[in-house]
C-alpha cells in the first residue's frame, strides 16, 4: 500500500526483490544502486543476514511523470530468503506495492526457483495478498552463463514452471553484466503504478 | 520536557511495531521524543528523533544503539510521541532504514530477547456462502516435479465417475471443476475447485481398487496434470503410522460432512444425536491447546453449539477428535463440540511427531492434506449455510 507523504508531495511506495538464496537478487539491487546511481537518494542499506544479504535504497524514476502532483519515490528492497527472518519479511512484505521474482536459471536451481514462488505466495498471504493481484514480474537471471557452457533451464521451461498460473511479464537477465536489470525494474513500476492507479481511481 | 511539547501519536506497540513506528515518523521528518512503555520491561525506553532521524536513546543505563537495538522485542506496549525541540548530542549515526532492518535481523537471529506474552494464535479463515452459491476451493502454486503428464478435458466432460474404480490423483493446472454427487434427486453439485487443488481424494493412494465418492466434471475447458502416483505412494508409505490413519480419518470426515450436505439438500431424514443422553467429551471453546484423540470404540458426534446448532459429522472407531494446528477444518474444538456415547474408548495421541511428519513432507503432499482440510472446512460451512436456508436445524 502506497504511502502519500502530504508534507514532501510524494507517493513512496515499495518493490520486493523476491527468490531463491544466490539468485541474484542482491546482484540486481547492486546493479540498480551503481548504474542509477543518479537516481538514488541516500545511501544503500545493506545488512549480513544468513545466506543472503538484505538490501535497502531509495530511489526516484525518472520518466513517470508526476501523479496529481506528487512525485513518486520507490523503496527497493531484497527479502532474506531464510525462514527465521520472518521479522524483517513482514516489515518489508507488509504494503508491497510490487515484486520482481528473481528465478536462478541454472538446471540444478529448478526446485529451489519453485519452492521460492510457492513461499512467496505463503507469504503474501500472510499479510492478506493474493500473489495474482500482486504486480509481479519475473527475471529469469544468471542467462550469460550459457556462454560458458552450463546448463540452463530454456526460457520456454522456466516460464512453464513458474509462469503458467501467474501469466506475469518475465524478462530473460543477466545480472552480474546489467542486463535486462533496468527493464525488469521498469516493467514491474509500470505495473506497479497501474495497479495503483487502478486501486485509487487516479487515471486522469 | 518543556511546556510547548505536544503529545501527537499514541497507540499499541502490538498493533504497529517499532520498524513501523520509526518509519512514520521518519516519513514525517519530526523531531520530537518517542516513548515506550511495556509492562514485561523494567524501564521505559525514549528515542530522540530530529528531521525524522533517530538521534539517540535512552533506556534504564543503556544509551544509544544499545538501548535501541533491544527494544525490538518488545511485542507489547504503549508508545506515545511528543513533538518538541530536542537537543543534546547526535550519538546515532546509522540511517534509520539500517536501524530498523538490523533491529529486526537481531531479533530474527534470536539476538534480542522478546518481551511480552508469547501471543502466536492464527487466525481462521472465514469464507462467506448465500446458500445456493457453489464455493470455490481456491488451490496454491503447483509443484511441477510432480507432473508426469497433461490431460485436457472440454466444458461438461467427465473427469470422475462417482461409483467407479480408479487411483489416480489430479492437479488442476487451469481451469475449474465441480465436485458433484450422485442422488435421488439427481446429480448435486457440492464444490468448485480452481487451479492448484487436487482431483481425487487421498483416499485415492491408501485405498487399492479405490471407489470414486464423487464425480468431478470440467467446467469450461480444463487441464490436469497427472500426478506421480508412485512417488506420492512411496511418500506416503514413508510416513509414520499415525500420521497415515490421520489422514484416512481426514478423508472420512470429509465424507461423512459431505453425506449431511447431501442429506440436507435433498430434504432426506437427518440422522441427529439424542446430546442429552450423551456425555460432552470436548467442548466447543476458543483458545484452544494442540490436543489429539483417537477412538477405540464407541463413537461421537461432532455438533456445533454456537452460533445456531449444527451437527457436521459422525465419527468412529480409528477416528480422530481434537485440534492440530496444521489442520484448519473450521469443526471442533473452536467452531464445534464432542460428544460421545457410553461406549467411547478412546487414548490421547502425542501431537509433536505428527507436526514433525507434516512439516517434513514435500510441497506436493503438503498441499494435498491442506487441499483435503480445505475441502472439509468448505463443505463445513456450505453445511451451515445449507441449513440455515432449509430452516432444518439438526436438533430436536
Amino acid at each position: 500500500m502506497a504511502i502519500f507523504n502530504l508534507k514532501k508531495r510524494e507517493i513512496e511506495c515499495k518493490i520486493v526483490y523476491y527468490g531463491p538464496g544466490r539468485g541474484g537478487k542482491t546482484t540486481n539491487l547492486e546493479y540498480l544502486f551503481k548504474a542509477y546511481k543518479k537516481q538514488v537518494t541516500g545511501e544503500m542499506v545493506s545488512i549480513n543476514t544468513e545466506g543472503d544479504r538484505t538490501l535497502f535504497f531509495d530511489f526516484l524514476p525518472i520518466g513517470l511523470g508526476k501523479i496529481r502532483g506528487c512525485d513518486v519515490r520507490v523503496q527497493l528492497y531484497t527479502v532474506p530468503g531464510q525462514v527465521k527472518y520472518s521479522s524483517t519479511r513482514k516489515l518489508v512484505l507488509r504494503g508491497v506495492d510490487g515484486v520482481v521474482f528473481v528465478a536462478d536459471s541454472l538446471d540444478v536451481r529448478r526446485e529451489k526457483n519453485m519452492l521460492s514462488l510457492q513461499d512467496l505466495q505463503k507469504n503474501l498471504k500472510e499479510y492478506g495478498k493474493s500473489i495474482f493481484k500482486t504486480p509481479l514480474v519475473l527475471q529469469y537471471n544468471k542467462r550469460d552463463l550459457a556462454d560458458d557452457g552450463i546448463p540452463l533451464m530454456s526460457i520456454e521451461q522456466m516460464n512453464k514452471d513458474l509462469n503458467r498460473q501467474l501469466k506475469v511479464p518475465s524478462f530473460p537477465g543477466s545480472a552480474v553484466k546489467g542486463n535486462g536489470v533496468g527493464a525488469t525494474l521498469k516493467e514491474c513500476l509500470k505495473q506497479t503504478l497501474k495497479s495503483l492507479q487502478k486501486e485509487f481511481k487516479w487515471a486522469q | 520536557m518543556n511546556s510547548s511539547a505536544k503529545n501527537v501519536l499514541t497507540g499499541d506497540l502490538k498493533y504497529l511495531g517499532l520498524g513501523d513506528i520509526l518509519q512514520l515518523i521518519g516519513a514525517n521528518g519530526s523531531t520530537g521524543v518517542l516513548k515506550l512503555s511495556c509492562r514485561f520491561a523494567p524501564h521505559p525506553a525514549l528515542l530522540y528523533f530530529k528531521d525524522g532521524n533517530p538521534v539517540d536513546a535512552r533506556c534504564g543505563d543503556l544509551g544509544g544503539l544499545d538501548a535501541l537495538y533491544p527494544l525490538f522485542g518488545w511485542t507489547e506496549g504503549a508508545f506515545e510521541f511528543t513533538q518538541e525541540a530536542v537537543h543534546g548530542q547526535k550519538v546515532i549515526n546509522k540511517s534509520r532504514m539500517g536501524i530498523i532492518l538490523e533491529g529486526l535481523k537481531l531479533k530474527d537471529d534470536g539476538k534480542i530477547e522478546i518481551i511480552g506474552p508469547d501471543s502466536l494464535l492464527g487466525v481462521a479463515k472465514t469464507t462467506g456462502f448465500s446458500g445456493e452459491e457453489i464455493p470455490l476451493v481456491k488451490g496454491p502454486l503447483v509443484d511441477y516435479m510432480y507432473v508426469v503428464d497433461e490431460e485436457d478435458f472440454f466444458d461438461g466432460e467427465h473427469i470422475v465417475e462417482e461409483g467407479r474404480h480408479g487411483n489416480w490423483m489430479w492437479v488442476i493446472l487451469e481451469g475449474v471443476v465441480e465436485i458433484a454427487k450422485e442422488t435421488s434427486a439427481g446429480t448435486l453439485p457440492i464444490l468448485r475447485l480452481g487451479s492448484g487443488c487436487f482431483v481425487g481424494s487421498l483416499a485415492t493412494f491408501l485405498v487399492h481398487g479405490n471407489i470414486r465418492a464423487a464425480s468431478v466434471v470440467a467446467v469450461g475447458n480444463v487441464q490436469l496434470g497427472v500426478l506421480d502416483s508412485q512417488r506420492l505412494a512411496q511418500e506416503y508409505a514413508g510416513l509414520p503410522r499415525e500420521f497415515r490413519h490421520l489422514l484416512v480419518s481426514l478423508d472420512r470426515r470429509l465424507k461423512a460432512t459431505t453425506a449431511r450436505v447431501i442429506a440436507t439438500r435433498t430434504g432426506k431424514q437427518l440422522i441427529s444425536p439424542d446430546l442429552d443422553a450423551m456425555t460432552p467429551f470436548l467442548p466447543q471453546r476458543d483458545a484452544a491447546e494442540e490436543i489429539l484423540h483417537v477412538i477405540h470404540s464407541g463413537e461421537v458426534w461432532v455438533h456445533r453449539e454456537r452460533p445456531k446448532p449444527l451437527t457436521l459429522a459422525r465419527l468412529g472407531k480409528g477416528d480422530y477428535v481434537g485440534h492440530l494446528p496444521f489442520l484448519h477444518l473450521r469443526q471442533e474444538p473452536e467452531f464445534a463440540a464432542v460428544y460421545a456415547d457410553a461406549e467411547l474408548v478412546t487414548e490421547s495421541v502425542p501431537v509433536a511427531p505428527l507436526k514433525e511428519a507434516y512439516e517434513g513432507m514435500s510441497s506436493t503432499f503438503k498441499n494435498i492434506v491442506d487441499n483435503a482440510a480445505a475441502c472439509v472446512s468448505v463443505t463445513t460451512e456450505l453445511l451451515s449455510a445449507v441449513s440455515e436456508q432449509k430452516g432444518t436445524l439438526t436438533t430436536n
